[in-house]
């Protein structure tokens, strides 16, 4: 009973232990806080690196002959989108003709007259299939996006036919019938462009015959409306059009660069997808043939997931999890620290204590506990603070740091450097026990030092003390 | 020998403390009995080693050499845990710097044996009856106007009265007190001591008692007179147990050194 008694009285009593727990509390709502905005930092990072990209890709290389008989893949998109769709894991895939150009002013100027790049802008071209691009991408969800500081009224009409000229743009009958693109609602914008508005494209395209390129006749388009993905610089640099229309600008020589897939369960399927559609694809002879055994690692082929083609940058994301860890860890030494000294200096203070327990009959299993559960009470107390703060200063910080920010004028999260207009925060609640366990469990091993010391402490010479 | 059997039987004690790289040895060899309700009282300069005896026979020291038996059971050859056993149920310790503890109140700290005696659900389930055994105490011995105060809130003697209703909380049949007045002035002394003794005769204790004062060994059954270690002699004043015959103390002579 004394062990109990004991503890909660000399915590109550002594206000100086409360740093321990202090210390224990600040440690763990510290980590819940920087685990939160670590995990929310890294889902963006891993999310933002995905970006737009498909969890397959399949982008055959149309110049290098299949075999001997210098046989090439077939250009046509029709066999190989639905050699990919037979595949059971398979949800949706569509093909995508994809070039690069330029975005030429609209004031008159060309773009050679600009040398320094300033003025005119290096975007894709997306040639899209519609409505098989909805079902393999995000685009639908881009084109009906609406946000709050967007601009208003800028988004296609009629999403079954986003191509479509904008209602109130009046054609000219004399005019050969204009293509229609949708542009990136931040380019639009920097642009100054409006729906309905005329702009002009440029390009190059490659001479099939001699291999070099030759400049294009330039295009004048109808912007027919803007979208906005969650990845500016892709809205910055895409440009969609119908996959026909960039076909037939650009000479026919190809009518797909590549598939886009969606996998019913990438997390599940994409291992075994992946070998099974180079295997069946390369039998009949839409891609190269590859060895059947699939090594992980081998993504430099003309089947990539997303995870293939952002491989150094994701693990990298994998390093900054392991470098977390010691962090938190290194963090929670120190927590234990505080315990360790506090109880350390309780021990010598009370060492004329110790030696009465002992005269009055406890044991030193018993008075090793007295200070275990010191130690104890102090972390848990502090760990259950602890993790009551963490959440909510994850769940809040953002209010905090613009309340900081508008009070002190200073500012913590620098919204223009990242790509996101919030701290993200991720809760993990596994992360958190864990967190919370560990620190009471350093907290005990860290007490057990100086509880020790008091257990095996000689009665007598602890009563000599006066 | 129609003896009682003594409640402490020491035979032989030594103890030597290393100092540096040489040993020095404080206990020459002891033999001590106390016996049921006897008085004792153990006398001698400063340094002589009476502290040092008394915290081997209450089983807090341990000796060099030699053997301390309570009621018969050899204290140094038991477990941890026993001789934790023994010295909260058999032996009652009265300090001269009362040691009470100072975040717990009168009461508190009164009932502190029984806490340690019991886990927490036993304790419980007893708690009203040692409280009042507590209250009772420290009620007979005039504070009941002191019961929630804390140690540093009363005086030396008050603090005194608290430590000796702690150590008869759970009836122990030894009482052991190393000076118990050394700290106070002489009437509160006397108060105290009136006190001890009175409970000393009512339960029939057993009572070592160390003190520099004559006029209190006076009042004892039998004074031990140590000097560098050894005991040099005893005087008889009532004979009580088996005390007159103890075959190790012709009276005036010392134990031979070894
Ligand atoms: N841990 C120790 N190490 C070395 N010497 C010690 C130790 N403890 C006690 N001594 C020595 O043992 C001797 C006896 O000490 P003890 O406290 O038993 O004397 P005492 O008779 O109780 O004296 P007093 O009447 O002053 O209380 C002293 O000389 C003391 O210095
Ligand atoms: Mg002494």
């Amino acid at each position: 009973m004394y062990r109990f008694f004991l503890s909660q009285r000399y915590i109550r009593m002594r206000p100086i232990n409360w740093i321990g727990t202090l210390s224990i509390f600040v440690a763990v709502s510290a980590l819940i806080l920087i685990l939160a905005i670590m995990s929310g930092f890294l889902e963006k990072s891993r999310e933002h690196l995905r970006g737009h990209l498909s969890d397959l890709v399949i982008a055959p290389s149309f110049d290098i002959p299949l075999n001997s008989n210098g046989q090439t893949p077939p250009r046509a998109a029709g066999p190989i989108l639905e050699a990919v769709r037979a595949h059971p894991s398979v949800q949706a895939a569509a093909a995508q003709m994809v070039w690069f150009g330029m975005l030429v002013p609209p004031r008159g100027e060309t773009v050679l007259s600009d040398p320094s790049g300033m003025g005119m802008v290096m975007v894709s071209f997306v040639g899209v299939d519609i409505p098989d691009e909805y079902g393999a991408t995000s685009l639908r969800k881009d084109l009906e996006i609406k946000v709050e500081n967007g601009l208003p009224g800028q988004r296609p009409e009629n999403l079954d036919d986003p191509f479509a000229y904008p209602k109130d743009y009046e054609r000219d009958p004399d005019e050969r019938p204009l293509d229609c693109i949708l542009m990136g609602e931040r380019l639009a914008a920097n642009w100054g462009l409006r729906k309905g508005d005329q702009v002009e494209l440029a390009t190059a395209t490659l001479d099939p015959d001699t291999g070099s390129f030759r400049q294009a006749a330039n295009r004048t388009v109808v912007l027919a409306g803007t979208y906005r993905s969650t990845f500016n610089e892709m809205d910055l640099s895409r440009i969609y059009m119908k996959r026909e229309a960039l076909a037939d600008w650009l000479g026919r020589h190809g009518q797909y660069s590549q598939l886009v897939v969606k996998l019913r369960d990438y997390e599940r399927d994409w291992v075994q997808t992946k070998a099974d559609l180079r295997q069946e694809l390369g039998q009949r002879g839409l891609i190269h043939p590859s060895p059947k055994t699939y090594t992980p690692g081998d993504f430099g082929w003309e089947i990539q997931t997303w995870e293939d083609s952002r491989h150094s940058m994701l693990a990298a994301i994998e390093n900054e999890r392991a470098l977390l860890g010691i962090m938190l860890g290194l963090v929670l030494l120190v927590a234990g620290f505080g315990v360790f000294a506090i109880l350390s200096m309780m021990v010598s203070e009370k060492r004329r204590d110790i030696g009465i327990l002992s005269a009055l009959g406890a044991t030193p299993k018993g008075i090793l506990t007295l200070f275990l559960s010191i130690g104890g009470l102090e972390a848990l107390v502090g760990a259950f603070l602890g993790v009551v703060m963490g959440v909510y200063a994850a769940h809040n910080i953002n209010d905090f740091e613009l309340w900081l920010s508008s009070t002190f004028g200073i500012q913590i999260f620098d919204r223009k450097v990242y790509y996101f207009d919030h701290i993200p925060t991720v809760i993990e609640w596994g992360g958190i026990v864990l967190i919370a366990v560990a620190a009471v469990g350093t907290a005990l091993v860290a007490a057990a030092i100086p509880a020790l010391r008091a257990a095996y402490l000689n009665p007598v010479d602890a009563l000599r003390y006066e | 020998m129609s003896d009682p059997a003594p409640l402490i039987r020491a035979r032989g004690i030594r103890r030597s403390y290393a100092v540096g790289d040489r040993t020095l040895e404080i206990l020459h060899g002891v033999d001590l009995d106390l016996y049921p309700g006897e008085r004792l009282c153990l006398m001698g300069a400063s340094g002589t080693g009476k502290t040092t005896l008394l915290n081997i026979l209450g089983l807090l020291d341990r000796p060099t050499a030699g053997s301390v038996h309570i009621e018969g059971r050899d204290g140094w050859s038991l477990s941890v845990a026993e001789r934790a056993e023994l010295r909260n149920q058999r032996m009652g310790y009265v300090f001269q710097f009362y040691h009470l503890f100072a975040e717990l109140n009168a009461v508190e700290n009164a009932v502190l044996p029984a806490m340690i005696h019991h886990g927490a659900m036993a304790y419980m389930s007893h708690r009203k009856e040692y409280r009042d055994r507590a209250l009772d105490l420290l009620t007979r011995f005039g504070l009941a106007e002191r019961l929630k105060h804390r140690p540093g809130k009363l005086s030396g003697g008050e603090q005194q009265r608290v430590a000796i209703a702690r150590a008869l909380l759970l009836n122990p049949p030894i009482l052991i007190a190393d000076e118990p007045t050394g700290n106070l002035d002489r009437a509160t002394g006397e108060k105290v001591l009136e006190l001890l003794f009175a409970e000393q005769e009512r339960r029939g204790l057993g009572l070592l008692l160390v003190t520099h004062d004559d006029s209190l060994a006076e009042r004892c059954d039998r004074v031990i007179y140590m000097e560098d270690g050894l005991i040099r002699g005893q005087r008889v004043l009532r004979s009580v147990g088996g005390s007159t015959d103890s075959p190790e103390l012709p009276s005036g002579e010392a134990t031979a050194p070894a």
